[in-house]
């Protein structure tokens, strides 16, 4: 499936700014076995003093830019265009059982961007928590194949939880959105995480866009207009990282296109700056995606 | 051993035994002083005889010479723990712990040993983490340390090395051996504390120290500032200490290293990255600094690509580092080998890398993400230590910290035996380890505690320099088991004996290689900025004071009520400046002089003004001498003493004119110590410009035509300038030569034209002004005020000319502070004016 995606990020100050420096994480790259990045363009208005590019530990597209005369307004506008060719689930019954992949994910000896160990600890942003672990145990027997048992999680946690935007915010922790059973994708995305690494299975957090148009006949996805989130679960060494889309009880497949992966939101935020200035700001996003004619 | 020698040890021998007589060593435990057979070991002996020839009077004296030295420079640390956020005083054990030449010399070179594989380690894990692939080391191992710093994986640190500071906290067992029991990489606290311990030792017992040959510390401090030095590409000299600030545990220590070694004393804000190299904002400008010991830990050094929600770090500063723009010692990231998992893996990654086991032993770790290992941990639970693999707190565990197997519930364990089969790789077990005992001084005799040792490293061109000597922990206990060490509460200072004489070491450089320097250095915004808020508030303290004693003595004097019209306008000065309880109406004077003088809950109150002072100090100590710092100390103590239950005006001028002794002393030690640098101009400005308010005020309110009677007395009293009007004038007080001489007379330090003059001569001298460019606003204002003054004369006051001047100067205040001090920061230093 081949895409246009553009994202816009505006800023409005009350009093103008003079010095901004930020890393944005904004830049699509190729992932083997899902996506190719054929084209990629950032604008930054106003002018950017310095700006350099390059990659971040876990290989995501990394931009730090500087810019250092007084603005009331900034915007940051990126279009990428990709082709998105996602491997098939596999057969839930095939995969490692949950004992094997817990032994394995201790045992490996990769420390590589994609390595399971990085997923298999607390992070910033999703600290292991007791409850959401005790009630992740029920679905995560032993003896059972562990992508059997992610998918019923995946499902548990769209059925029980609310899709409710303004119910949480980008700081509200895995434990305040399962108190409160219900969020956003983040936060559903990282209270699976939350569960799978309380029970010691590696567990990371996906940035990235749906496709905005669903095909003829097929609901509109929830969390389209936006940037969205979702989680992967480490499925032991032959089967890796496989993506599960819990605000829409979906694998991740054709219609995710991947931004960045980390431990958690705090890892792929789009946009982390410090801003020299004494007023607040108001922030715009918007997220147009939509599939090229002609394929 | 010659004949000689054996006379004097045996001498030796029964001098000491009044000293140790009743000395028992506790059981199955190795003492320090003591052998086995209850005989003072020998490099014990010459220390012990030198005590108790001294006598228990005089070692009493020389101990509390000791004591006083410590309180007097200040030293302390913070305890976050405790309910007022105090600082505790630092408590020094007299006792120094005693080391022998040969047995030191065998510890330095183990930790050596250790301090260049703990190197390779990093060199490993932030490069191509051949351990990791190689099967010497898991992945999770280290993936689950909150150190690893992603961002740092693949940057080479500049200069090429990760650890430049190295400590090691280390124990002697039962058999004698040193044990390394915890290593600290990430920004290690003690060295400053454990110089202040020699400096106080040595004070207390100069002669025996003299002649015991002991090893000097200095040059360790030399080496590692040379080393530093070796990296400052750039030329500048400049080298920083970056502290997370005034709230840390060990704040004291930075400022006190900061001092000793030379170095700028930084926080985050101070610092900005352009380009790719760092700056640090001073009072002339951006300057370049290319090297900074760092005592902040590495996730809060830079929000960008860090911790998110550190308000302590630099924005860029990874990215500085890795453009090579900045050299830390240490590197960022090298926190990850503090993580006890590793100690499970050192032994087998040592054989690996170096071909042989490590030299010195560390304590015996089992990490629970190996299933042996796992099962091993719960089989011997008994008998172990369970402790977090990371330094993250343990769900389910008390404390979250370390535990002894032994103490667990029957809960407990449950809830440990789920940890393990759910999240192994978060728990180690660690064997106990049995700590030996050290003589400590308990006022009467010697007893034996347990104790923990750092000892400090630093990488120099021509390998690692050890300190001889270190920062040595006391437990209060008896029990010698480590894991009750972690809150030594007594620290004593180390002697190392040499074997031969000892050359003396100072830090202050030899006459060939000292460059000529007169240019006043570098002066941060933030230190300018506090040194000019320091100023103000001791001045205003300065005011408070004098009106509170003025309020009073017209009492005492002259039997005027509360609402006599005199008292009044005193108390509406003080009231503007929201000195004055609002819940305290129709009150005698001397309760309202009581009120300003010690209401703690009243913002512009005394107390509140001088812990005010002392925080705007504190960030800057080490700008100040110890002297000058002591001063604010007394001052905040004396202010904080209680009042009797119902004082007398005698008590409340008492209690003024002490505080007012105080401020005297640190005026005076702030001009003669500070030299005339930059810094010490920010001060002068600071205190000018509040006096020159604080005048203009008094001369308005009680200078005005018609104010009732004894007010030109109160001016001249709260104006300081009695004696100088009366040397003056043999006649009364008339109200033409009092103004004159408040406001207009340029020799009188009190009048708001000298006040003026003195702003203007600093203001001309600051850094960064260029001498051909036309003045700027503030030094315009200032001769505007100048002009003003010299054109009136003391009948010319009018209300409007009060109130243009004190426009003037507020304008002034805020000139000089958005241009020299750091924008927008510190709204917390304000002070209220009222009108």
């Amino acid at each position: 499936m081949l895409y246009d995606i553009r994202q816009t990020t505006t800023y409005s100050y009350q009093v103008p700014v003079r010095v901004v420096r930020q890393v944005l994480r904004m830049t699509p790259v190729d992932r083997f076995g899902h996506q190719h990045v054929i084209a990629h363009i950032l604008d930054v208005d106003p002018e950017p003093a310095e700006l350099e590019q390059g990659t971040d530990f876990f290989g995501n597209g990394l931009t730090w830019l500087t810019i250092d005369q007084p603005h009331g307004h900034l915007s940051i506008t990126t279009r990428s265009r990709v082709d998105v060719t996602s491997t098939p689930l596999p057969d839930p019954a095939t995969t490692p059982l949950v004992d094997e992949v817990r032994a394995a994910a201790l045992e490996e000896m990769d420390l590589g961007p994609d390595a399971a160990a990085h997923g298999l600890f607390p992070s910033r942003a999703v600290p292991i928590d007791n409850e959401i672990t005790d009630w992740t145990a029920t679905s995560f027997r032993g003896d059972r194949p562990v992508l059997e048992a992610a998918l019923e999680l995946m499902h548990r946690v769209h059925d029980e939880f609310t899709y409710e935007p303004g119910a949480t915010i980008v700081t509200t922790s895995p434990h305040e959105a399962f108190a409160a059973k219900a969020g956003v994708c983040q936060d559903f995305a990282q209270v699976m995480i939350a569960g799978l690494r309380g029970l010691g299975l590696p567990a990371r957090y996906v940035s990235g866009y749906l496709r905005t148009i669903p095909p003829e006949g097929q609901p509109r996805l929830e969390g389209a207009d936006a940037t969205h989130a979702w989680a992967e679960v480490w499925c032991g060494p032959a089967f890796g990282w496989i993506g599960l889309d819990p605000t829409n009880a979906i694998p991740a497949g054709d219609d995710h296109i991947i931004l960045a992966v980390g431990r958690d939101y705090a890892d792929v935020s789009p946009v982390d700056g410090v801003i020299v200035s004494s007023g607040d700001h108001i922030l715009a996003v918007g997220v147009d995606v939509v599939p090229v004619q002609g394929r | 051993m010659s004949g000689a020698e054996q006379r004097s040890e045996v001498f030796e021998r029964a001098a000491a035994e009044s000293l140790i007589g009743g000395y028992r060593t506790l059981p199955a435990t190795r003492d320090e002083m003591m052998d086995a057979d209850g005989q003072p070991r020998r490099h014990w002996q010459p220390f012990l005889a030198a005590l108790a020839e001294l006598g228990p009077e005089e070692l009493r004296r020389r101990f509390s010479a000791a004591d006083r030295y410590l309180r007097d420079s200040g030293v302390f640390y913070r305890v976050y723990d405790d309910a007022g956020g105090g600082e505790r005083p630092w408590s020094l054990s007299h006792m120094p712990l005693i080391i022998g030449n040969s047995d030191w010399e065998a510890l330095s070179a183990g930790l050596i040993e250790r301090a260049e594989l703990l190197e390779e380690v990093l060199q490993d894990l932030y490069g191509d983490a051949h351990l990791v692939a190689d099967g010497d080391l898991p992945a999770a191992a280290v993936a689950g340390s909150p150190e690893f710093l992603r961002p740092l994986v693949g940057v080479r640190p500049e200069g090429g090395r990760f650890l430049r500071v190295y400590a090691a906290d280390v124990g002697r067992g039962p058999d004698g051996r040193w044990w390394v029991l915890a290593d600290r990489t990430q920004a290690p606290s003690g060295a400053g504390y454990a110089l202040e311990n020699r400096l106080a030792s040595t004070r207390a017992l100069p002669d025996v120290s003299r002649n015991l040959n002991m090893k000097r510390v200095a040059a360790f401090f030399q080496a590692l500032r040379t080393s530093l030095m070796k990296l400052d590409r750039s030329g500048e000299g400049r080298i920083g200490l970056l502290t997370p600030g005034p709230l840390n545990e060990t704040y004291f220590e930075h400022a006190l290293l900061a001092r000793y070694l030379g170095f700028l004393l930084v926080e985050g804000e101070d610092l900005t990255v352009r380009g790719d190299t760092l700056h640090v904002r001073t009072v002339a400008g951006l300057r370049r600094i290319d090297v900074l010991l760092r005592r902040l830990d590495s996730d809060f050094a830079d929000p960008l690509e860090l911790n998110a929600g550190s308000r302590l770090g630099v924005p860029g500063l990874v990215q500085s580092v890795r453009m090579g723009g900045v050299a830390m010692a240490n590197a960022l990231g090298t926190g990850i080998i503090e993580a006890p998992a590793l100690l499970a893996f050192l032994p087998r990654i040592a054989t690996r890398l170096t071909g042989r086991p490590l030299s010195l032993p560390h304590v015996a770790t089992w990490w629970c993400g190996q299933p042996a290992e796992r099962a091993q941990v719960m089989e011997h639970l008994d008998e172990l230590v369970i402790s977090s693999a990371f330094g993250r707190a343990l769900p389910g565990l008390p404390d979250g910290g370390s535990v002894l197997g032994a103490d667990l519930t029957q809960a407990d364990r449950r809830r440990l035996s789920t940890l393990l089969a759910r999240r192994g790789a978060d728990v180690v077990g660690q064997d106990i380890a049995r700590l030996s005992t050290t003589p400590v001084w308990t006022g009467e005799k010697l007893t034996p505690r347990p104790f923990m040792l750092r000892v400090f490293l630093t990488a120099t061109e021509k390998g690692w320099s050890v300190m001889p000597g270190g920062f040595c922990r006391i437990s209060s206990a008896a029990d010698a088991r480590a894991v009750s060490m972690q809150k030594g509460d007594r620290s004593a200072d180390v002697w190392v004996l040499a074997d031969g004489e000892v050359a003396d070491t100072t830090l202050l450089p030899s006459p060939d290689n000292v460059k000529v320097r007169r240019s006043s250095g570098t002066l941060p915004s933030r230190a300018a900025d506090n040194l000019f808020w320091l100023g103000r508030y001791v001045e205003r303290a300065e005011a408070t004071l004098r009106l509170s004693r003025v309020l009073v003595g017209r009492l005492a004097e002259s039997g005027d009520t509360g609402t006599s019209p005199l008292v009044s306008r005193l108390l509406g000065l003080l009231g503007a400046w929201g000195a004055m309880p609002r819940d305290l109406a129709r009150a005698t004077p001397t309760r309202y002089a009581v009120a300003v003088l010690t209401r703690r809950d009243v913002p512009g109150a005394l107390p509140q003004l001088v812990q005010a002072a002392r925080s705007a100090a504190s960030v800057i100590r080490d700008r100040f001498s110890p002297d000058a710092w002591r001063a604010l100390v007394d001052l905040e103590t004396c202010v904080s003493q209680p009042v009797p239950a119902a004082p007398s005006e005698a008590d409340v001028a008492e209690r003024a004119d002490a505080a007012l002794r105080i401020i005297a002393a640190f005026s005076g030690l702030a001009s003669e110590n500070m030299n005339r640098l930059t810094g010490w101009r920010f001060l002068e400005i600071g205190r000018r410009t509040e006096r020159a308010i604080g005048t203009l005020r008094f001369a308005r309110t009680f200078g005005e035509i018609g104010a009732p009677q004894g007010s030109l007395d109160a001016l001249l009293q709260v104006a300081d300038s009695l004696i100088t009007y009366r040397t003056r004038y043999v006649m009364m007080e008339a109200r033409g030569p009092v103004l004159d001489l408040v406001l207009l007379d340029p020799d009188n330090p009190r009048s708001v034209a000298f006040q003026v003059h003195r702003m203007a001569n600093h203001l001309k001298v600051l850094p960064g002004r260029d001498q051909d460019a036309p003045p700027p606003l503030w030094e315009r204002i200032v001769a505007r005020m100048q002009a003003e003054l010299a054109a009136s004369t003391a009948e010319s006051f009018e209300p409007q000319w009060f109130d243009a001047m004190e426009k003037m100067l507020m304008q002034l205040s805020d000139e000089v502070s958005s241009h020299y001090f750091l924008q927008g920061h510190s709204p917390e230093m304000t002070l209220t004016f009222g009108m």
